[in-house]
């Protein structure tokens, strides 16, 4: 039987069974929804935007559950959601009279639904949002925030676990972007082409930090880190569909994202211990995601640009490519760290180098490249410095020094898991 | 067993809880539908929420009410059959009309003739 027909009679039968609805649907309608509707009224409505389509999805709870699903539930979402943030507008236009002199064009006659769901408009209001939201006058942090807010659907208890901040700091980075778009009428209308490929880097970035905030976070539940991934992902495939986004950044920066998402589950034993990688079982690595990240990646080797993106995307295949971890092509791995700490110099790209080098060339080769280095302060106090010099001494065979930096490592030592991941390293790994 | 009828009236604090956020309503959602899957047997009418406002009828006349700055208010009503109060409750204890703070569900059995 028909699906759709068979949901029909089951609803006749007082709608006892709640027809499932997508994953995330009301985080990302929410996300659509503030998209579309903010692009026809204009960015600086976007609180009476955000309210309109909280109450929109409240009234869909209410009356989904009791009468079943409408045909159309994204076109039933964006009546409900217009006609209140009309009605609401409507209301300030009484009281202020703006909206009949400033807004006539902008905001046409409620319309109804589905024509208006043409998936490519969607995806491109989806898009532009992000590019508003990427707006440089905005610091990094509430760019974030905002985007995760607006375009992911997160409330701002959700943002400050994702974030291990709290939720005082949350309202306050969101207030920062939401007086900016407040305030500036150049994001009133469309943005300009120029506008477009100026934030173009500046979207990229933040498509990074989302994911990485997902896959490096220490976050104990592994759904939650997943969920950013995923959303980064999800945002990143739209961005790389659209003109204004097909550049080889963008591409690599998708390679990256698909490479790192495809070994996570294994980065974890079955308690949630971390777990070295070459104690991953690689066996758990999804070698159909695999795939689709060298594909970008592929990709994105067309053309001159070389990115960090494409650095970092190239070490993560290098991984990925290698049948164990004894067997993996370390002179390409400490290739591309070199070529990160030329685009991105990092003292921790310096440090990344020298543990490749010395699986590649030996330990006292690894120590060589750190040798007169002096790490900036924040790295020389963290575990990470400590732990790599205490096992690039060890395996040259000096005790001593390597007993001073564990020591170090073990002090500093952020979590549990990372101690006991450090303890079983550091004591037992194998030597030289 | 024979079955009873039951009016449960759903009662709510209005401004306690907040807004749910959209994963929280998927959240709800997805309960929602749980419980009503488990309970199927047991639901007889869903009812539904009530709007605010209304008028109070009585042989002098109507006036409006009740008020929204009441400290309760009756905020939806449904009908399910079960074979005792223990079962009806249990019904009500694991519905949606209990999870926001402040709520609360009266359950009344129907007396039949």
């Amino acid at each position: 039987m028909d699906a759709r027909v068979k949901r029909r009679d089951q609803r006749d039968q007082h709608s006892l069974t709640t027809p499932k609805l997508a994953e995330h649907f009301f985080r990302h309608e929410y996300g659509r929804l503030v998209a579309t509707l903010s692009r026809r009224v204009g960015v600086q409505y976007i609180e009476a935007v955000e309210d309109a389509v909280q109450s929109a999805l409240m009234t869909a709870l209410e009356n989904w559950t009791i009468a079943g699903l409408p045909d159309n539930p994204s076109a039933w979402l964006f009546r409900v959601a217009h006609n209140h943030l009309m009605g609401e507008l409507r209301q300030r236009t009484a009281r202020r009279r703006i909206l009949e002199q400033n807004a006539k064009e902008d905001i046409g006659p409620p319309e109804n639904g589905p024509e208006i769901f043409l998936a490519g408009e969607v995806r491109d209001d989806l898009l532009r949002m992000l590019f508003v939201c990427c707006d440089e006058a905005i610091p990094v942090e509430s760019q974030l925030v905002l985007a995760l807010k607006t375009l992911c659907g997160f409330g701002i208890r959700e943002i400050a676990l994702r974030l291990f901040t709290s939720e005082a700091n949350v309202y306050k980075r969101l207030g920062r972007a939401l007086g900016r778009l407040r305030k500036h009428p150049t994001l009133h209308g469309d943005l300009t082409g120029d506008q477009y490929a100026s934030r173009l880097p500046a979207v990229t970035k933040i498509l990074y930090l989302l994911f990485t905030e997902g896959y490096l976070s220490s976050h104990a539940e592994m759904a939650i880190r997943r969920e950013l991934c995923d959303e980064a992902i999800r945002l990143a495939a739209i961005l790389a569909e659209h003109p204004v986004g097909q550049a080889p950044e963008t591409f690599a920066l998708l390679a990256l994202m698909h490479l790192h998402a495809a070994r996570i589950a294994a980065r974890r034993d079955g308690s949630g211990g971390l777990l070295l990688l070459e104690e991953q079982n690689r066996e758990l690595w999804d070698r159909q995601r695999i795939q689709v990240g060298l594909e970008w990646l592929a990709k994105s080797a067309q053309g001159d640009s070389f990115s960090r993106y494409h650095a970092e995307a190239g070490i993560a295949a290098e991984h990925c490519l290698a049948p164990s971890f004894q067997e993996t092509r370390w002179d390409r791995v400490a290739e591309c760290y070199s070529m990160l700490e030329r685009i991105a110099p990092s003292a921790i790209h310096k440090l990344n180098r020298a543990v490749a080098v010395a699986e590649w060339q030996g330990p006292a080769a690894g120590l060589g490249v750190l040798e007169g280095f002096e790490p900036p302060t924040w790295l020389a106090g963290s575990y990470l410095w400590a732990a790599v010099l205490a096992d690039l001494h060890r395996r040259c065979g000096k005790t001593q020094t390597a007993k001073r930096y564990r020591d170090v490592a073990f002090e500093s030592a952020p979590t549990p898991a990372v101690k006991a991941l450090l303890q079983r390293r550091l004591r037992t790994g194998s030597p030289g | 067993m024979p079955k009873q009828n039951y009016l449960c009236i759903q009662r709510s604090q209005p401004g306690k809880g907040g807004k749910p956020s959209p994963a929280q309503m998927e959240e709800m959602y997805a309960k929602f539908s749980a419980w009503k899957e488990k309970f199927r047997e047991n639901i007889v009418d869903m009812g539904g929420k009530l709007k605010g406002g209304g008028k109070i009828v009585t042989s002098e006349g109507a006036t409006d009410g009740p008020f929204v700055e009441a400290k309760e208010v009756i905020g939806g009503y449904m009908i399910v059959s079960a074979e005792s109060m223990e079962q009806a409750t249990e019904v009500a204890r694991q519905s949606p009309g209990v999870w926001m703070p402040g709520s609360s569900v009266e359950i009344r059995e129907i007396s039949t003739p």
